[in-house]
């Protein structure tokens, strides 16, 4: 009885190969047995596969224990003393490269075959050259060794069907083949050694490392990529959003408040009057509530330490014009940057909108000075109540080395109500700065305000705190189309403000000592221009009615005023506008864009910067494209579990009615922003890492360790074996598998 | 009649759908199967075989693949299904209740160990959990065992004296994932051994009927002694089917028992499968030493063939069982059986070996070390447990 053991790795092909040898003998009449030794098996894995020939029916089934022959298809499965299990006289086959004959010192006095079985099946397009298929190359070669014809093999081939290509590599491995005796004795195993069970695969010194490097099985391997956070995305001030929440998860409020100032010198006051994109776009929206961002921002700016701030050291001085989010923000980057900037102010006092345009109960006044005042400490000069005209902005541009103008909207919209002589509406942004002066009381009166942005929320919940008897709301669509921030909409409500949805004003006239407001009832018609339903006359005939009231406060919005600039000088943000001396002219804010909100004008200020710098320095600090988004798609949900969101407080309704106290109270949970942590924590750090550990704890090899550096994750390619199970693992798509 | 080479499975498969086919004039065939390692391949050989009258149903589990064979058994098809290991056990309730109902299925159990702890290989546990089902089991050493143990299946279940479902086991990768030279049979060869498939006690459209309704004590005690009665049956109808076997393919397949060299055996090893065929190796060479050892390769578990096996252990005065089972505070399990037939040779020592469990490798060297200690025993112990490993 002829008997061969094959060594071989799970892919190679070494069952087949079996198979193939044991029908080029069953084609020659002899009986014979081919069986694999099959396990809990994985690509790569080693594995033994046997072969008994004879010339009467075999009926041992026992795994062979002393072959006549060893085949060995991956020279990684050499380990010294594998030969001790031959029978006398026995050989051994072995696939081997070239350049690796010091292989053979194990198999002293022993009788080797060598083929470079690996060479000739890439060359032949068998397997991939990372996953080589070996079996049937090392078929040809063992067709000699064992003195079968060649014949003899390519039969079996075709018996089993096997392709053209295969047979050329047995042709060639039989042709290619070379057999040696080994020098030396034989050697005398101290213990006797299984091939398969490969004893000391794993070294304990290398922390149970197995010794074969088995990076050479993969056919893919991982790679850390950081997609874009939605929020970091569509956050129009440019913060990292997921950067601060992340800090702030880890209790590192200093750490949150740096990386917000960064882009931003206004989180106070964007922690609470921002209207929250990235909480719209949050992922998490969609597996249950969207992380409370703001709130998050909020707590940050209270319980982070600010830096030092900076002086300048720049020849250039820089002029900005009007100092609202816009010129903040602008006026805070150039001074990061080191110009001297002077800010000119209308007002006698900084920020603009932010102090004139939102009520107290939304942003306490003290709020915005202490964000204000740390603008100032990096190097800013103040001129405050300087209305500047056209000849003034020409004189600046003659005088400083750059020019930004935020001068926000200063035209608001009218509305048509009726002959001259009607009463005149009172606009909402005039109404807001007279409560704040305290000059007004409405004691006793019937309040409407017409319009559905926060102006109008803002008038409306500014003249009940000052004594008005009713306030109503009169809107042209429905709550779902109005702009201002929803929370907004639901406080003015719970304090009693009452919603007319679908109402058009017509006509606002006298009637004794109190005014009539004609309305009439509208329908949502199909969308117009801006996406919205277009509100449509009502023409059912109880559609007109009349509102009796004491005010009217008109909330349309603005438009900004263009009388400053040159005729002719076409608003656009980021373009220096020309037909000025030579100074970088450039505008932004509410005054070029309509986006309307602190983040976006905080955005601009900080694009302006970059803009003016990169004019005067030659300096570009845009950053390059940013990664694709992390879109809910790619999270893995079932990662996580559900957990609400933290509960903030407010003041009660009640008290807010007559009060300007600030109205939002921040996150219940505390002292020492616990609550804001907890929030934090909800993030799931879309596309970004944040060392969860998930890949590390999944790998099946262990072959991943964390990087003292930048905390982050380190493969080791030369044992990875590509299967992929840190990518699924982990759950914001910060791993992916790539070819080799 | 072709000489190949095959896996058992591939054998095993091969043989289930010539059987099924041969059924193709009556009410056809139908399988129920669903997959566990390492009895796929013979789903897979199944699922790819063209029925001219009959088909594969694929279940959601081993419970469900049964009994798509009860049902179709009950329409008249001729049934068949293969499973293993924890498979098994989940198809066990279904598994009673084919036997009890009567009907002539015939299942391939590919012997795995039952988990846990996992293991996938070769356990005969199994396969010796449906030892009280009221099914027939044949346990198969060669390929060629095999082969023609499955077609004696269809023939016995079938036969109206017995009715009775049947299982025909093979050791789990040793015989199913093995290459080795087999004769398959042709079709017409089947054909003419197997006769059309009739249940009599079958669904019948002109004559409605109940299946399963509740009994009384004394009926249901009558439906087991029939049982019993069919069971004794057995191995009468199992030699006329043989006859006619060795006429239509021209060789005998074992029966109950196969024996070597026992007539003037001192010493008698049992064993069962490939352990057996490497025990034969094994005897051969003790024999050529001049030692009177013989052997028995016992096939037939349900029914148990007590008469055939005193005959076989003659006048021997020791006897060494080789179980590759457990029952867990007993011992092994052909070990109890032939304990209780020998109840009448007080003389015999019977040792019981545990050897092979959870697929260990059962060499030539431990089975002689096996007998070496048979040999110098006065008397019999409780079962050995050997380590192949060893």
């Amino acid at each position: 009885m002829m008997e061969l053991t094959i060594c071989g790795r799970g892919g190679q092909g070494g069952v087949t190969l079996a198979k193939i040898i044991a029908s080029a003998y069953f084609l020659k009449g002899k009986y014979v047995q081919a069986f694999g030794l099959y396990a809990a098996e994985r690509s790569g894995a080693p594995l033994q596969a046997f072969v008994r020939v004879d010339d009467e029916e075999i009926t041992n089934h026992n795994q062979i224990q002393h072959p006549d022959h060893i085949v060995v298809l991956d020279r990684t499965l050499i380990v010294p003393g594998m030969d001790a299990i031959l029978k006398p006289g026995g050989t051994i086959i072995v696939n081997l490269p070239k350049d690796r004959n010091d292989d053979l010192k194990h198999f002293s006095g022993r009788t080797v075959s060598i083929i470079d079985a690996t060479t000739i099946a890439v060359a032949n397009g068998l397997g991939t050259r990372t996953v080589p298929i070996v079996n049937t190359t090392m078929a040809g070669s063992i067709a000699k060794v064992l003195n079968l014809t060649l014949a003899d093999m390519l039969a079996a081939l075709e018996y089993l069907n096997f392709t053209t290509p295969n047979k050329i590599c047995v042709t060639e491995a039989f042709e290619q083949v070379q057999t040696h005796h080994v020098e030396g004795d034989i050697h005398k195993p101290t213990v006797s050694v299984d091939p398969i069970k490969v004893a000391d695969i794993f070294d304990e010194d290398l922390g149970g490392m197995p010794k074969i490097k088995t990076g050479s099985w993969a056919t893919e391997k991982p790679e850390r990529r950081q997609l874009t956070p939605p929020c970091n995305q569509i956050c129009p001030a440019g913060n990292d959003v997921r950067g601060f929440v992340e800090a702030v998860g880890k209790q590192d409020f200093n750490l949150a408040l740096s990386v917000l100032l960064e882009t931003s010198p206004l989180p106070a006051v964007c922690g609470r009057v921002c209207p929250g994109p990235c909480m719209e776009s949050c992922n998490r929206s969609e597996f249950d509530e969207p992380v409370n961002v703001r709130e998050i921002e909020r707590s940050a700016a209270e319980l982070g330490t600010r830096p030092e701030p900076t002086r300048s050291w720049r020849e250039a001085a820089i002029a900005v014009v009007g100092s609202g989010p816009a010129g903040l923000s602008a006026a805070y980057q150039l001074a990061r940057l080191g110009y001297a900037v002077t800010m000119y102010e209308a007002d006698e006092e900084l920020g603009g909108v932010l102090r004139t345009g939102i009520p107290a109960y939304r942003l306490p006044p003290k709020i915005l000075d202490e964000e204000i005042d740390y603008i100032l400490r990096h190097d800013v000069s103040v001129r405050v109540g300087c209305q500047l005209q056209r000849k003034d902005i020409l004189r600046l541009s003659q005088d400083y080395q750059a020019v930004f103008v935020a001068t926000g909207l200063q035209t608001v919209s009218e509305l048509d109500l009726g002959d001259k002589g009607s009463p005149a509406p009172m606009q909402g942004l005039q109404f807001l700065e007279v409560v704040r002066t305290g000059g007004m009381r409405l004691d006793g009166q019937r309040v409407i305000v017409i319009g559905g942005g926060n102006t109008a929320m803002d008038a409306a919940r500014s003249a009940l705190r000052i004594g008005a008897d009713t306030v109503r709301v009169v809107y042209r669509r429905t709550r779902s189309e109005m702009p201002a921030i929803d929370e907004e909409i639901e406080q003015a409500l719970e304090e009693g403000i009452i919603l007319d949805e679908l109402v058009s004003p017509v006509r606002l006239s006298e009637s004794g000592k109190h005014h009539l407001l004609s309305c009439q009832r509208m329908v949502l018609g199909p969308a117009d221009a801006s996406g919205r339903p277009r509100p449509m006359e009502d023409i059912s005939p109880d559609a007109h009615f009349d509102l009796s009231c004491d005010l009217v406060i008109l909330a349309l919005g603005q438009s900004h005023d263009v009388s400053i600039l040159p005729e002719g000088a076409v608003i656009k943000e980021g373009e220096a506008l020309l037909g000025l001396s030579g100074a970088p002219f450039y505008v932004g804010g509410d005054f070029a864009t309509d986006e309307g909100t602190v983040s976006a004008a905080i955005g601009c200020g900080v694009r302006a910067a970059k803009h003016i710098h990169r004019a005067l320095s030659g300096e570009d600090l845009f950053p390059p494209p940013a990664e694709p988004v992390a879109t809910s798609d790619v999270i893995k949900f079932n990662r996580f579990e559900p957990q609400a969101r933290e509960s903030v407080n407010t003041l009660n309704p009640a008290t807010r009615q007559c009060s300007f106290e600030e109205v939002h109270l921040g996150f219940q949970a505390g002292p020492n922003g616990a609550g804001a942590v907890t929030e934090a924590l909800r993030c799931f750090s879309c596309g970004v890492c944040n060392q969860c550990d998930r890949c590390l704890e999944y790998c099946p090899e262990g072959i991943l360790r964390q990087d003292c550096e930048d905390g982050g994750y380190v493969f080791d390619l030369e044992y990875c074996k590509g299967c992929g199970v840190c990518m699924t693992a982990c759950p914001r798509a910060a791993i992916y598998m790539t070819g080799l | 009649m072709s000489r190949t080479l095959a896996t058992g499975n591939h054998v095993a498969g091969h043989a289930l759908a010539l059987a099924g086919e041969a059924n193709r004039n009556s009410r056809g065939c139908c399988a129920g199967a669903y997959p566990i390692t390492p009895q796929t391949e013979i789903i897979e050989y199944l699922s790819g075989f063209s029925f001219t009258k009959g088909r594969v149903v694929l279940v959601e589990s081993e419970h469900s693949a049964m009994g798509v064979c009860m049902g179709a058994a009950l329409a008249g098809a001729r049934t068949f299904t293969a499973s293993s290991s924890n498979g098994l056990a989940y198809m066990t309730e279904n598994v009673f209740a084919a036997g009890y109902y009567r009907l002539p299925t015939v299942m391939i159990a590919v012997n795995r160990t039952l988990g846990p702890p996992w293991n996938i290989w070769v356990d005969q546990g199994d396969s010796l959990i449906m030892r009280d089902a009221a099914w027939l089991q044949f346990y198969c050493g060669s390929h060629q065992d095999l082969q023609d143990t499955v077609l004696l299946a269809f023939r016995v279940a079938e036969d109206h004296r017995v009715m009775l479902p049947v299982i025909v086991a093979m050791d789990g990768f040793v015989t199913s994932h093995t290459q080795m030279v087999v004769d398959l049979p042709e079709q017409d060869q089947v054909d003419e051994f197997l006769p059309p498939c009739v249940i009599p006690h079958g669904l019948k459209h002109d004559h409605p009927a109940t299946f399963g309704g509740l009994t009384w004590p004394s009926e249901t005690e009558h439906h087991r002694y029939e049982i019993q009665q069919s069971m004794e049956a057995v191995i009468p109808v199992l030699e006329q089917a043989r006859d006619e076997f060795e006429d239509i393919f021209g060789r005998r397949p074992a029966g109950a028992l196969e024996t070597f060299e026992t007539d003037d055996a001192e010493t008698i090893v049992i064993a069962c499968n490939t352990m057996a065929r490497t025990l034969h190796n094994v005897v051969i060479e003790r024999r050529k030493k001049g030692e009177k050892i013989g052997m028995i390769r016992t096939k037939l578990f349900r029914p148990f063939p007590r008469k055939e096996l005193l005959a076989a252990i003659g006048t021997a005065k020791r006897v060494a069982v080789l179980d590759r089972n457990h029952s867990p505070g007993s011992g092994g399990i052909f070990w109890l059986e032939i304990a209780a037939t020998l109840r009448q040779c007080p003389d015999v020592l019977l040792q019981d070996y545990l050897v092979g469990l959870g697929g260990g490798d059962v060499t030539p060297e431990n089975i002689n070390a096996i007998i070496d200690d048979l040999n110098h025993r006065t008397t019999a112990s409780d079962p050995e447990w050997k380590d192949t490993t060893a």
